[in-house]
């Protein structure tokens, strides 16, 4: 036996508290599982970059920008590349059935964003055959199940055609795969020229231009240039980076980080008030055998020891239990939602898991550690 | 013949009184006591007369309001909490009346309690359990629990857990007070073994009469003081 083992027996003295507690705490780590991984991954804004910076338009990121303005963005010397992006919402067979497509110029794209895309040059050349050829991301082909060569007929939302159809078809060129999980691969990339060729209204403006710096250039510093460039123009742009620029979006519906925030700590809350409850009357339970074990030497150290080493085992076997179940949720829930339990999401959890463990403990077992053996041996 | 043998336990001029109620009682004023090692000393007297506070001072849980309280050549009045508990750890076992053994653990693991205390291997420490079990002849019941067993079988285990890391004390707080005449008679005859034959120094407290004749000499305690003391035959 183990001084560890003898804190998990004393955890296994009674097992149906200890099996609710440990249920307990695997239901507030699936929750926390669950919304750390959104929060990291392409539902959130953890994979975007801080360097690449989009200009929109200042009015709002649905009003247009002339094509014209990308040869002063492109003159500024500390641009290294620009592009620029379309976008057009809409359906697949039934109107719930989202999907979001950009049109650019593909050439452009990789080489403002190819890297965080996932595109190469192969994939370029592929959709640079025909102009009704698109790249659809991974997550998005998973979700439909879809397959390079298929033939993908998209209703849009709100941009007609000339002919005054909504329905734009796409042959599919190839997938990109995005550069890590935590890309957000749920979207089409199809060919600026096809789509400006196509609509009714809007032709020659574009939704965003996407500016790559130089190495080196602190993109802050160009955001506020190119927005002085056009700051006494038709159209006045606001420029963000990537990350702001979804931060922001986010934002138009709620603060998701503030409401994910607020409910995991309330479930943190929670569980720390019931396992302390818990654990102090488990404990106060026991006073008469910590009497017992202090007198066969046990320090008050040691008896401190034991009670966090109890309450880090139920933490351990219910948070991992959480974080496990938090894992399979998001490997079951597909592509889609874009939930990644990533490492670092991981390690935090386990540092919370530890805290928590630690903060429960902590109160028992120091009131286990103070308790003279003598009133501990009066207890029976 | 105990005389001839350095003292090992010496208390003098131990006084201890409790706050009762908001009144002072004093339970030793100024108590005097030397047991040489190797002797077996029976502790008798009524209730309050001080049995359980002396063993509790003997034991490191309770100190000495003033007055010396040496043991080997610790002096516990001195000590602190943790270096009590250190000393217990090392220097002493002890037997309780109702054996105090911890539910959950079998009987290897009860025993092997205080050896967690001690930087031992688990097979070093499996083998001192195994040792001792054979000792009180509980060989074959290491991995079985202590409520299925009788009480006098459980206070085999209590001892086997006294005795495993090998203690030069060993106190006994009415160790035959809750078994039958029989089993009060194993346990009786497995002290006095640990006595004579390994060199242990017991202190028993006890109300029977004839657990005090297993001992090498009783000392009657009466409101605090020692009054009257006999040798075994």
């Amino acid at each position: 036996m183990t001084f560890f083992a003898l804190a998990r027996k004393n955890a296994w003295r009674k097992p149906l508290r200890t099996v609710l507690l440990m249920v307990s705490i695997a239901v507030a780590f699936l929750i926390y599982g669950l919304t750390a991984s959104f929060l990291n991954g392409a539902q959130g804004t953890a994979g975007a970059s801080d360097d690449i910076l989009g200009v929109t338009s200042a009015g709002g990121r649905t009003q247009p920008l002339p094509m014209a303005m990308m040869p002063r963005i492109a003159a500024d010397p500390d641009v290294a590349a620009v592009g620029y992006v379309t976008r057009l919402r809409g359906f697949v067979d039934v109107e719930k059935n989202v999907v979001a497509i950009s049109a650019g110029d593909p050439d452009r794209l990789l080489a403002v964003n190819g890297k965080g895309l996932g595109l190469t040059p192969a994939l370029v050349e592929a959709i640079g055959q025909a102009r009704d050829k698109v790249l659809v991301g991974r997550a998005l082909a998973e979700a439909q199940g879809w397959r390079v060569g298929e033939r993908v007929a998209v209703t849009a939302f709100d941009m007609a055609r000339a002919d005054g159809g909504r329905d734009w078809r796409f042959e599919i060129a190839g997938i990109f795969e995005g550069e890590d999980a935590t890309t957000d691969t749920y979207f089409m990339i199809a060919r600026y020229d096809y789509v400006n060729a196509a609509r009714a209204r809007g032709k020659d403006t574009v939704d965003a231009f996407i500016v790559r710096p130089h190495a080196g250039v602190a993109p802050g510093e160009l955001a506020v240039r190119i927005d002085t460039l056009f700051a006494n123009s038709a159209t006045p742009t606001r420029t963000q980076s990537e990350k702001q620029f979804l931060e922001a979006f986010l934002r138009q519906y709620a603060d998701t980080g503030l409401i994910v925030n607020l409910v995991v700590g309330a479930a943190f809350v929670t569980l720390l008030m019931i396992v302390v409850n818990t654990m102090v009357f488990a404990v106060r339970e026991r006073t008469f055998e910590i009497g017992v074990l202090k007198t066969l030497g046990f320090s008050r150290r040691g008896i401190m020891a034991l009670i966090l080493g109890e309450t880090l085992f139920v933490f351990a076997v219910g948070g991992g239990l959480g974080l496990v179940l938090a894992k399979l949720a998001t490997l079951l829930a597909g592509p889609a939602l874009g939930l990644v339990l990533s490492l670092p999401v991981l390690a935090k959890a386990l540092a919370i898991l530890a805290a928590l463990g630690l903060a429960t403990g902590a109160l028992p077992a120091f009131n286990a550690m103070r308790t003279p053996i003598i009133k501990a041996f009066r207890t029976r | 013949m105990t005389e001839n043998i350095a003292p090992y336990i010496v208390l003098s001029g131990v006084r201890k009184a409790y706050r009762i109620g908001g009144e002072m009682i004093s339970i030793f004023s100024g108590l005097d006591l030397t047991i040489p090692q190797g002797d077996f000393v029976a502790v008798m007297g009524p209730s309050g007369s001080g049995k359980s506070t002396l063993l509790n001072m003997l034991a490191g849980i309770d100190s000495p309001d003033s007055g010396t309280l040496r043991i080997g050549t610790s002096r516990l009045d001195q000590m602190g909490e943790a270096a009590r508990a250190a000393w217990r750890a090392h220097n002493m076992g002890i037997v309780f009346q109702f054996y105090n053994l911890l539910p959950m653990l079998s009987v290897a693991e009860n025993v092997e309690l205080p050896l967690l205390l001690k930087p031992l291997s688990r097979k070093e420490r499996r083998l001192r359990v195994d040792k001792v079990l054979d000792l009180v002849g509980l060989a074959g019941r290491a991995k079985q629990y202590p409520a299925l067993m009788s009480g006098g079988q459980q206070q085999r285990i209590g001892i086997a857990r006294a005795i495993v890391s090998d203690p030069g004390l060993l106190l006994c707080d009415e160790p035959t007070g809750d078994l039958d005449r029989k089993s009060a008679d194993e346990v009786l005859e497995m002290l006095r073994f640990l006595n004579r034959h390994l060199q242990k120094t017991i202190v028993m407290v006890t109300h029977d009469p004839q657990a005090a004749l297993y001992a090498r000499r009783t000392l009657h305690l009466d409101k605090g003081d020692f009054v009257e003391e006999k040798r075994a035959a």
